[in-house]
């Protein structure tokens, strides 16, 4: 119960920073030095307003970790599932094979890699994030698929004359979305460890970016003038990933209990 | 199957891994872009300009044959030439694969030791106030990005409490181990989580398993039922997440060594990507991934040399 609470708490409120603080941000934003101490937390690196980063600079951590986990279950589950359900087995292999060596790459690097080559752009954050995620999910959906392939019911199912939709997609859709939930926890956090960690490298995002991890990066000029402008998005970043990390760790307990 | 012909099959599997993963460095870097040349040329497209950086880089042959090239190189460490600064991309790696050398290692020595005995610590007390405390806090720092984990301890430790020196710069790092305590703690914090809880999850099957039984029946000593029984089985699923770390470890470096300033590989490889310097950031693809794949392949010979079961898993 307690473990629930501090994980609800530290999701809250990155989250609600995240989503509702664009809305706080003034239209006239005034400059001046570098890390003076004004406002709530000082001056950023080029004289802004940090509170004001920290406002504006949650939304695309969380939108691209959210559109590139969902992207690569668009993209994995039925990808999985075609090769688990097919019944010629080269396909499953030309499938699957690949995917091992998209496992043997370090994610960070395939990220650094893409990014370096197709240049700055969320978009393109989006696409490796999900390029990154997506093995995994394909591997999982398949050993699930191949699971609910063999059972009694489904042969039952399939020797009453079902329709494949019944069968392949309403059938074995709904007894894999169990696996597929648990696993979401996972790979949302992964999502927000590569999104923010490219972020802080300068994959993806420009330099001057209102983003919490570009602010780490960038701010760090200033660690001994102003510690907050550094401190604070960074803590906000770990507050979302731990935070997230315990809610569906206590959702997965509560499911299998 | 027994360990020789097992070796003989995973690394048949690590030799191809090996080769699609240059073949796909290859095709990204130099294939899949509109061009890199006019990429490289940067805010004046001028023509003559990209002319000659297609010429440098040999763009002006046809793909197959500066592949092949490319590829008769690598094992001879011949990587190419740098863009930039014309010296060779061997060059750049010989410089910068110290400081890396000693984070990775010192962070595998350091590793294990301290995940099993976090894991069995907890396995042998199950349920106690301990195994919760060790179980909750892997869960929560398990995902943390190392950078916003590593400005936050050079905050408190470095600047409000400065007790640890909160950069590397101009240090050796070996000759002043100071330097080094926050970056391997950095380095060291989502592994042992992930580790320590596998080691655990082990250790408890395995004392609760029939063969654990019987040995007690049979009266051997619980010291040695539990690390000379017990542990190896419950450490085979943890190697091979120890080979899985290395994938962590290594996005880990580049992060950490742009954090503490650390003259290494990834800050080679964020220079370059920074300057886009292809050739060396395909020669560091090629170090890193060629380095996943062999740790990989030694973890799961380890892993199968403890519990002679496992198959070979790509």
């Amino acid at each position: 119960m307690k473990r629930a609470g501090i994980g609800g708490l530290l999701i809250v409120v990155p989250l609600a920073l995240a989503l509702l603080g664009p809305l706080f941000v003034p239209e006239q934003q005034t400059r001046s030095a570098p890390f003076m101490p004004q406002g709530l937390l000082g001056t950023d690196f080029v004289g802004r307003d940090a509170w004001h980063q920290v406002l504006a600079g949650g939304q695309t951590v969380v939108l691209v970790a959210l559109l590139a986990t969902a992207l690569s279950y668009v993209a994995g589950v039925p990808y999985g599932v075609v090769a688990a359900t097919t019944r010629l087995r080269l396909v499953d292999e030309v499938l699957m094979r690949p995917l091992d060596v998209l496992l043997a790459v370090p994610s960070l690097l395939v990220l650094i890699l893409v990014a370096a080559i197709s240049g700055p752009g969320l978009l393109v954050l989006v696409g490796v994030v999900t390029l990154v995620n997506f093995p995994d999910v394909a591997r999982l959906s398949r050993a699930a698929a191949l699971e609910i392939a063999g059972r009694p019911a489904l042969e039952a199912m399939r020797m009453q004359g079902e329709s494949w939709w019944q069968t392949s997609i309403v059938y074995t859709g709904r007894s894999m979305l169990r696996t597929l939930a648990a696993d979401l926890g996972v790979r949302l956090t992964a999502a927000l460890y590569l999104v923010a960690s490219a972020s802080f490298l300068g994959v993806g995002v420009p330099p001057d970016a209102a983003d919490w991890a570009v602010m780490v990066d960038r701010n760090r000029g200033g660690l001994f003038l102003q510690p907050l402008t550094v401190v604070v998005p960074a803590l906000l970043i770990v507050a979302l990933s731990v935070g997230v990390n315990l809610v569906f760790d206590r959702a997965l307990r509560q499911v299998r209990t | 199957m027994n360990l020789a012909s097992y070796t003989a099959r995973r690394a048949a599997l690590g030799l191809v891994q090996v080769l699609a993963v240059v073949t796909l460095v290859f095709v990204l870097v130099q294939a899949l872009p509109g061009d890199a040349a006019v990429a490289l040329a940067g805010d004046n497209p001028d023509p003559a300009r990209i002319a000659q950086i297609r010429a440098a880089m040999g763009l002006d042959r046809p793909v197959l044959e500066r592949f092949v090239e490319w590829l008769a190189g690598l094992p001879r460490l011949d990587f190419g030439v740098s863009l930039v600064s014309g010296r060779p991309v061997s060059e750049f790696l010989f410089g910068a694969i110290g400081p890396t050398a000693v984070l990775a290692t010192l962070t595998l020595v350091l590793l294990l030791p301290i995940s099993v005995m976090a894991g069995v610590l907890a396995a042998l007390r199950e349920g106690s106030l301990l195994d919760r405390a060790l179980t909750s806090i892997s869960v929560a720092l398990h995902s943390i990005p190392e950078f916003a984990l590593a400005v936050v301890l050079i905050a408190v430790f470095g600047v409000q409490l400065a007790w640890l020196p909160p950069t590397a710069v101009g240090a050796d790092l070996l000759s002043q181990p100071a330097v080094l305590v926050l970056p391997l703690v950095v380095l060291l914090a989502r592994p042992i989580c992930s580790i320590s809880r596998l080691v655990r999850a082990g250790m408890v099957d395995a004392l609760a398993s029939d063969y654990v039984r019987h040995a007690r029946r049979l009266g051997l000593g619980e010291t040695r039922i539990r690390f000379a029984h017990a542990l190896p089985n419950a450490l085979a699923p943890a190697v091979q997440q120890v080979a899985r770390t290395t994938d962590w470890l290594l996005g880990g470096v580049i992060v950490v060594e742009a954090v503490f300033v650390i003259p290494g590989l990834g800050t080679v490889l964020v220079d370059a990507v920074a300057g886009r310097d292809l050739p060396v950031v395909q020669g560091l693809a090629v170090v890193f991934a060629v380095s996943t794949v062999a740790v990989n392949l030694v973890a799961d010979l380890v892993a199968f040399r403890l519990a002679p079961r496992t198959e070979v898993v790509a």
